[in-house]
């Protein structure tokens, strides 16, 4: 007995003495449950989905568009509606940080993979840094149009954690100058992502004009501050090959199978909310122009379609609500439409652009296309294209409020493209609530956490906004 | 004792009893009583009574540890009241390592309690029972059914790592993780305790059986803890267990007590005011939807005659219209076809029963059994404790079955082998749901509600006919007649019923050693040491709750082994000098494995609650493992100078897993010197009985968290069989270093009047630099945040603890101990150019934060404008705010703790009683800015300053003016309307900063009256040789507090997040009884 505890003690000893000097244990740390490499193409598809989500999503928390477009209103909660608690609510700091830390981190990581991958990058690599590039300005462009100045050719390298902002529109001109080359370097011929390309399944040709018509909105956004230099990228753009049908749009599809399920489907159905009703606003004009979409866009309260006062409680069986097939679990969502371009040539033509066609020609196609796409017949379309208030030589107003206004209907399902032309188009008219915390807000602020954690380029940047770090004042090219 | 030396029954002696107590008059347990000059003797069992066989005038001599040994002769007389005196020289206390070391020896801070100091007042948690009772010790213990307790010695120390203390059993830790609800769909997980919802699951230490505590020693602060290692770097709290003693002794214990809610700590209510948002509904006056109930009160058509009244009860605020009982309106049970009130209007009134009726009265019970023996050669002891609680909330349990076993045996005179095993057991069910449970399963924290969102015409009792009626979830907020789902909330019953968690913990821990002794003065000692845990954690939300049905497990195993070799060397060099060393090493190895699964999208079968009842195929299970690994050795060498200096110096060198290869090894050192100079004051200062100053420094090296260094992708769920992956939030960081703790301390032990007053004071400072941390940076560099090695945080502070004895007779003695603690906490730095750390963001635009010049724990929103040091309001007369939301509203840390023991004893009566207090220190209260927000609470109702219904609109005499000046300076005289949001959160009315209170409490934490039978009735109850009875109460009063409503010491969870309450539970004032027999 007394042996064997003996024999005990001594093998502790042993134990305790080799364990000190036992091989390297920092192989102990490692985590047998995360890959430590992964397909680029996985990257690639998860920028695609959350740059969609963040454009898509109805929560006021994430993306506030659909509030300040005055598409919807809210019910109880009416605060985001009256541009109060934004800050409070972070709600420039999710917006952001989706975009920064989901997308872009996504679209970078992608690169590098694919860049440390090939020695010599054949033609399938470059076709895929190439689409990484168009989403990267596509990207790039929401950041600006919503903040103004932000952190660029400094950003997404965490070895500098106190990144500068740039100019806005510097950041533009480069965005194009990318933009350009990746145009330049898409090889038809060859493949590229395959099915982790959600959007076009490597196809590349309706890539190259989906980067020709991001190129002509961008161009088109900078009309009122370069005019020369708008005319020019608006003229390439159209000339390389832009959407030419609602089957070239940039179109995400979600799945029936949850999480991947269409934000909207999510907030409202899933989650059971009863936070939004349609407005009053937008209902009132489809209404007085009898809009077949309505049907799509709303569900009808007896017989008719009602909206909720914007900016007040509302009563949510009052009112009527988001159409049904906006909120079926895998309803598409479009980072770009073919309607949207035909808007943008219709105004280009009244700009004095050589894009072709007529403004009321490309007007007529961009509502057509709108309607089609909302699945309207024929026959009402034409009906509603006859109408004196639709048709664009009797319409009310100059160029900039017919199309505005019909951008504004055709644009419900992307309400951060509605709120964008709101702002540059300055129609429709849109006014404030009663007791509004400020004016309709013409640009998110910076994140409260850029305020802490990058303080002195927050500074610099707030300061070099004319009015400065506020809601009410204008990106450059507002 | 059932079995006597058989020896003594063969001699010519009769039988005596007799009681071992200290000075104060408590019981000395285990005091060994022997016949001088002979081999026999017997040990007094735990209250100090023996019995013993002895002759007339044989000489009794009775020794304790602690104690200078007595003697008394026998006589005539049965009974012997034997009274030792207090050796505090002696004393001995346990190190962290499990070595006994005598008190006087140690140069630094400890502070002792007894096992019975935690479990005469028992709870179902003995951490709980530390509050107040040792300096320096902050406990804040949750009030939700089998809630964690965060226990911080010295304050906070590590940005965002552990900051608890940590439990060492008998030189073993035990593990003390509180793994409180994940949430998977969060980027940052652990949301609970920032109020994000879900579970508080408790902390592991509450495993560990109060019954079979002999004592508890604190050590506060490194120097005491360096050579225990970087886990000891937040103070250690060393138990030491019972060990069995000659004879058998058993010890029967049973108690129960009852718990009612302290209505301090509920909300009152007003009962003026029904439910709605104002006048802004259907019906004329706009209170009302205006509906026809012949119409199935559909809104359309609009009802052309006979319209209807009804409740809008879809909205969870009681702004609506003024009780009147001679208004008719459908309400809520108007919708509900079993309810006798179905389609039938009726008056318009506050409800009888509000949410106070729906709270019941706790219940504990506990019962246990202990039973230890031995003899010459060998020990054991085998306990078994049953405990279960039964919360104020329906359906809420938790129960716990403890059992443990300890022996020892001496193999021969050089060789002692022992060891113990612990099992415990713990089953809940019906856990509180805590904090701000979000869009996606909300309602399930009924306090939410009953704090922050109700109408007062909601009567509680009909709720709960309701659904026990119909076992459906009837519910006072529909969304309209026309749509009987929950808007917002559930029938609380049903919450509390249908949507409840359940969780179990089976868990081993114990050790096995040897000890050999290899000559006089050098002992070795290996053991190997097991502490391993499993939990299963299920939550519901059943077919039909608001939200998205759903069921969800998670599972963790938990392992950690330790190997110990310890070589102990204490000799005297010479008369004058005495060396006592230890070498040794050890090897930590720490597994974790965890799983989390649920369903996607729903539940098909109600009331399913599995896996496979998913609507959708279920996502991929969250899967972790980490391994750490941590090999240290260390030396320590104390030499004593004719027993009254003392130097100690310790060593340590830790090599770790977790840090990269080439930066994970890291030394350490301590040094401490202590003197005791009373020695050459006796003559001088005679009522100075004893003087000891001390003065140490230290250095704690400490590792990383695992998985730390590298990094990994994540990989979300495909979408139709395209897979996805996104880069972590968090980058990691190859280079890290050991992070360092260096602390100072000094302090004396002053003993007076022979020791009936005795006082310790202690100052500290101590700085941990280099810290590991998840630096935030942001968002524009791709990542949340950083892993670095960043940062500084200082704490100092002041602790003093003083006992006395102000009266001491034969009959009567009273006893005060007190205890009084100061830390100052410092962020000092947070790496370059980083002046804030957000440790949480929590609901209400309010964050908790770490920032640069400020204390650990600032809270941080929206202030007021200050004009002077009033508030300045706008030209409507509402409260201007900050121009950001990110201004220092608060601090969470106290100022001050402190408490006080008062103990009285007349012959067999004890009377025992704590003051806990708990000065300065900010709370933000989420339940009072919206409660106030929706007009729950009184402050929104009654009359004016005018004398007129605050609630009346301003043109008619009603509404507040809030107490302020104009932007000019002067006085505000602008009256505004009491309304929604007007004196709450919501709307934008307020700043964060008006819903900022001072936490500050005093409370008579504990009363406990005892009667222990006294020998002479005993003697007559063979084989009972000891009964007492106690009358115990817990939190019986809170004497002070400044927060409205609620509890100032309650939050969410134990961790670095507290300063916050949302939907927070009410305190209960525990009555019960507690009955011990002895055997």
């Amino acid at each position: 007995m007394k042996k064997i505890l003996r024999y005990i003690t001594t093998s502790c000893l042993m134990f305790a003495f080799f364990s000190s000097c036992k091989k390297d244990i920092t192989s102990l740390n490692e985590n047998p449950k995360l890959p430590s490499n992964v397909d680029p193409g996985t990257l690639f598809a998860n920028a695609q989905k959350k740059l969609t989500d963040i454009l898509t999503t109805p929560s006021q928390f994430e993306n506030i568009c659909r509030l300040f477009t005055q598409y919807w209103a809210e019910t109880v909660y009416t605060s985001e509606s009256r541009y109060a608690n934004i800050m409070t609510n972070n709600i420039p700091g999710r917006f952001w940080n989706v975009l920064y830390a989901n997308v872009l981190k996504s679209l970078y990581e992608a690169k590098k993979l694919i860049n440390a991958k090939n020695a010599g990058i054949d033609a399938i690599a470059k076709n895929k840094l190439a689409l990484i590039d168009i989403l990267i300005v596509y990207t790039y462009s929401v950041l600006v149009d919503t903040y103004g100045n932000v952190p660029y050719s400094e950003a997404l390298n965490v070895e500098n954690i106190h990144p500068k902002y740039d100019d806005a529109s510097t950041i533009y001109n480069d965005l194009l100058v990318k933009l350009d080359a990746a145009i330049n370097s898409l090889d038809i011929s060859k493949t590229s992502f395959g099915v982790s390309d959600i959007i076009y399944k490597g196809d590349i040709d309706r890539w190259k004009k989906f980067a020709n018509s991001i190129k002509l909105r961008m161009g088109m956004r900078l009309v009122d501050v370069s005019g020369s230099n708008a005319k020019n990228i608006v003229e390439q753009a159209v000339q390389s090959g832009v959407f030419q049908s609602n089957a070239d749009g940039a179109m995400f599809t979600y799945s029936t199978v949850p999480p991947n399920t269409n934000p909207i489907w999510e907030n409202l159905i899933q989650n059971e909310r009863n936070d939004f009703v349609a407005a009053q606003p937008f209902v009132d004009t489809m209404n007085a122009l009898n809009d077949p979409r309505r049907m799509a866009y709303f569900t009808k309260v007896g017989n008719a379609y009602i909206g909720g006062k914007y900016g007040s409680q509302n009563n949510y069986v009052a009112f009527s609500h988001v159409g049904d097939r906006l909120i079926a679990e895998n309803m598409e969502s479009f980072l770009m439409e073919y309607t949207e371009v035909e808007f943008l040539l219709a105004e280009a033509v009244e700009r004095g652009f050589a894009v072709g066609g007529t403004a009321e020609g490309h007007y007529k196609s961009a509502i057509t296309a709108s309607m089609q796409y909302w699945n309207v017949p024929q026959p009402d379309i034409d009906a509603y294209l006859l109408q004196p208030a639709v048709a664009y030589s009797t319409a009310t107003g100059d160029y900039k409020q017919k199309i505005g206004t019909q951008k504004w209907i055709a644009f419900y399902n992307r309400p951060f493209e509605a709120w964008c032309e709101w702002k540059r188009l300055d129609y429709p008219v849109l006014v404030k609530p009663a007791n509004a915390a400020s004016d309709i807000p013409k640009r998110l602020r910076y994140p409260v956490r850029e305020q802490n954690l990058n303080k002195e380029a927050y500074d610099q940047a707030a300061g070099a906004i004319p009015g400065g770090d506020l809601f009410t004042s204008k990106v450059f090219w507002d | 004792m059932f079995a006597l030396p058989v020896v003594q029954l063969l001699a010519q002696t009769k039988t005596i009893t007799g009681k071992v107590t200290d000075e104060k008059g408590n019981g000395i347990p285990n005091a060994s009583v022997s016949i001088k000059g002979t081999k026999k003797g017997a040990i007094a069992n735990e209250s100090g009574n023996f019995t013993i066989t002895a002759s007339e005038g044989d000489v009794l001599v009775i020794s304790a540890t602690g104690f200078s040994s007595g003697s008394i002769k026998i006589t005539t007389q049965d009974f012997y009241a034997v009274i030792l005196k207090d050796d505090l020289q002696s004393m001995e206390v346990a190190t962290a390592l499990g070595i006994k070391k005598k008190k006087n020896e140690l140069p630094y801070a400890t502070q002792r309690l007894d096992g019975k100091d935690i479990s005469q007042a028992r709870t179902s948690n003995f951490v709980n029972n530390l509050g107040g009772k040792i300096a320096g010790l902050e406990i804040k213990r949750g009030n939700n059914l089998g809630a964690s307790t965060n226990v911080i010695l010295r304050g906070n120390k590590s940005l965002t790592g552990n900051n608890q203390v940590l439990f060492v059993i008998d030189g073993v830790p035990v593990d003390n993780t509180n793994t409180n609800t994940i949430n998977n769909t969060k980027a940052n997980k652990n949301v609970q305790i920032s109020g994000g919802g879900g579970y508080d699951y408790g902390n592991a230490v509450a495993d560990i059986n109060p019954d079979d505590i002999e004592s508890m020693n604190v050590l506060k602060g490194s120097a005491a803890t360096a050579l225990y290692g970087s886990r000891a770097s937040n103070g250690v709290i060393v138990i030491t267990t019972k060990k069995g003693t000659k004879g058998l002794g058993i010890t029967f214990n049973m108690g129960a007590s009852i718990g009612l809610v302290d209505p301090s700590t509920f909300p009152k209510y007003q009962k003026e005011y029904g439910g709605g948002y104002g006048a802004l509904y259907e019906s004329p006056d706009g209170y009302f939807l205006y509906r026809d109930a012949a119409a199935g009160f559909k809104l359309q058509p609009r009802p052309s005659t006979g319209p209807d009244l009804v409740v809008p009860f879809s909205e969870d605020a009681s702004f609506g219209a003024k009780f009147n009982p001679n208004l008719l309106v459908y309400d809520w049970t108007a919708f509900d076809p079993s309810s006798p009130n179905y389609h039938k209007p009726r008056p318009w009134t506050a409800g009888k029963n509000d949410p106070s009726s729906f709270l019941e009265n706790a219940l504990s019970t506990n019962y246990s059994i202990m039973l230890d023996g031995g003899g010459d050669k060998g020990n054991f002891k085998l306990g078994y404790t049953n405990t279960t609680d039964k919360g104020i909330l329906p359906n809420s349990k938790i129960i716990k079955n403890l059992i443990n076993f300890g022996s020892s045996y001496k193999i021969d005179e050089n060789l002692t082998a022992s060891g113990s095993i612990n099992f415990s057991k713990i089953d809940g069910i019906g856990r509180y749901a805590t904090g701000y449970d979000g869009t996606t399963a909300s309602s399930k924290n009924v306090f939410g509600s009953f704090r922050q969102w109700w109408q007062m015409n909601v009567d509680v009792k009909e709720l709960k006919d309701a659904y026990n009626r119909t076992g459906k979830n009837v519910t006072w907020n529909w969304s309209d007649p026309t749509k009987l789902s929950p808007a917002f909330w559930n029938n609380p019953y049903w919450s509390r019923y249908e949507n409840f968690e359940t969780d179990s913990r089976s868990r081993y821990f114990g050790n096995v050693a040897l000890t050999y002794k290899i000559n006089s003065w050098i002992d070795v000692l290996a053991r190997t040491s097991l502490d391993s845990y499993d939990e299963i954690q299920e939550e519901r939300i059943a077919v039909t709750s608001l939200g998205v049905s759903r069921y969800s497990q998670f599972n963790r195993r938990f392992s950690e082994q330790n190997y110990d070799l310890m070589a102990n060397i204490n000799k005297d060099i010479n008369p004058e000098l005495n060396f006592k060393a230890t070498i040794g090493t050890n090897t930590r190895i720490t597994k974790q494995q965890s799983i989390f699964a649920e369903t996607n999208g729903g539940l098909l079968i109600p009331k399913v609650y599995a896996l496979l009842n998913s609507k959708n195929p279920i996502e991929a299970p969250t899967e972790r493992i980490t391994t750490e690994r941590v090999d240290g050795v260390f030396a320590s060498a104390t030499l004593g100078y004719k027993n009254f200096l003392f130097l100690d110096l310790g060593a340590r060198r830790d090599i770790s897993s977790t840090l990269p290869k080439g930066n994970n090894a890291y030394f350490y050192p301590s040094s401490s010197l202590g003197f005791i100079f009373s020695k050459f004051t006796t003559d001088a200062i005679p009522w100075l009985s004893y003087g000891k100053v001390r003065i140490n420094y230290a250095e704690v090296g400490n590792t990383a968290p695992a998985l730390y260094v590298k990094d990994y992708y994540l990989v979300p769920t495909g979408i139709d069989g395209v897979p996805l992956a996104t880069v972590d939030d968090i980058k990691y960081n190859p280079d890290l270093k050991p992070e360092r703790t260096k602390s100072f301390e000094t302090g004396i032990e002053l003993a007076f009047l022979k020791g009936r007053i005795s006082l310790d004071i202690t100052y500290y400072k101590q700085n941990t630099v280099d810290q590991i941390v998840p630096l935030s940076v942001s968002a524009s560099t791709g990542y949340g945040s950083k892993i670095v090695n960043a940062g500084n945080i200082e704490n100092k502070g002041i602790e003093i603890a003083l006992n006395a004895n102000p009266i001491k007779t034969s009959n009567f003695s009273w006893n005060i101990g007190l205890n009084l603690s100061r830390n100052r906490n410092l962020v000092k730095d947070l790496g370059p150019g980083v002046k804030n750390l957000q440790l949480a963001a929590v609901q209400g635009g309010v964050s908790i934060n770490a920032a640069v010049g400020e204390p650990y724990g600032t809270i941080r929103g929206s202030n007021f404008v200050y004009l002077n040091g009033q508030k300045v309001v706008d030209a409507d007369g509402h409260y201007l705010k900050s121009s950001t939301a990110n201004e220092i509203i608060g601090n969470v840390n106290p100022d001050w703790i402190g408490g006080m023991t008062n103990t009285f004893k007349y012959k067999d009566f004890s009377l025992n009683f704590l003051i806990d207090a708990r000065k300065g220190g900010k709370v933000f209260s989420l339940d009072m800015a919206y409660g106030l927000s929706e007009g729950l609470y009184p402050e929104t109702a009654g009359l004016n300053d005018l004398g007129k219904p605050v609630r009346d609109p301003v043109a008619q005499g009603g509404g507040i003016i809030l107490p302020g000046v104009k932007e000019d300076g002067t006085p505000n005289t602008k009256r505004i309307d009491m309304e929604y949001g007007t004196l709450g959160i919501t709307d934008d009315r307020n700043p964060a900063a008006a819903h900022v209170y001072d936490a500050s409490y005093i409370k008579l934490r504990e009363l406990v009256l005892t009667y222990s039978f006294p020998a002479f009735l005993i003697k007559n109850l063979y084989p009972i040789k000891g009964i007492d009875f106690s009358l115990v109460g817990t939190n019986l009063w809170i004497i002070y507090k400044k927060l409205p409503y609620a509890d100032p010491e309650e939050g969410l969870s134990s961790g670095n997040v507290q300063g916050n309450q949302s939907g927070s539970v009410p305190a209960t004032r525990n009555i019960g009884f507690n009955l011990k027999f002895k055997f």
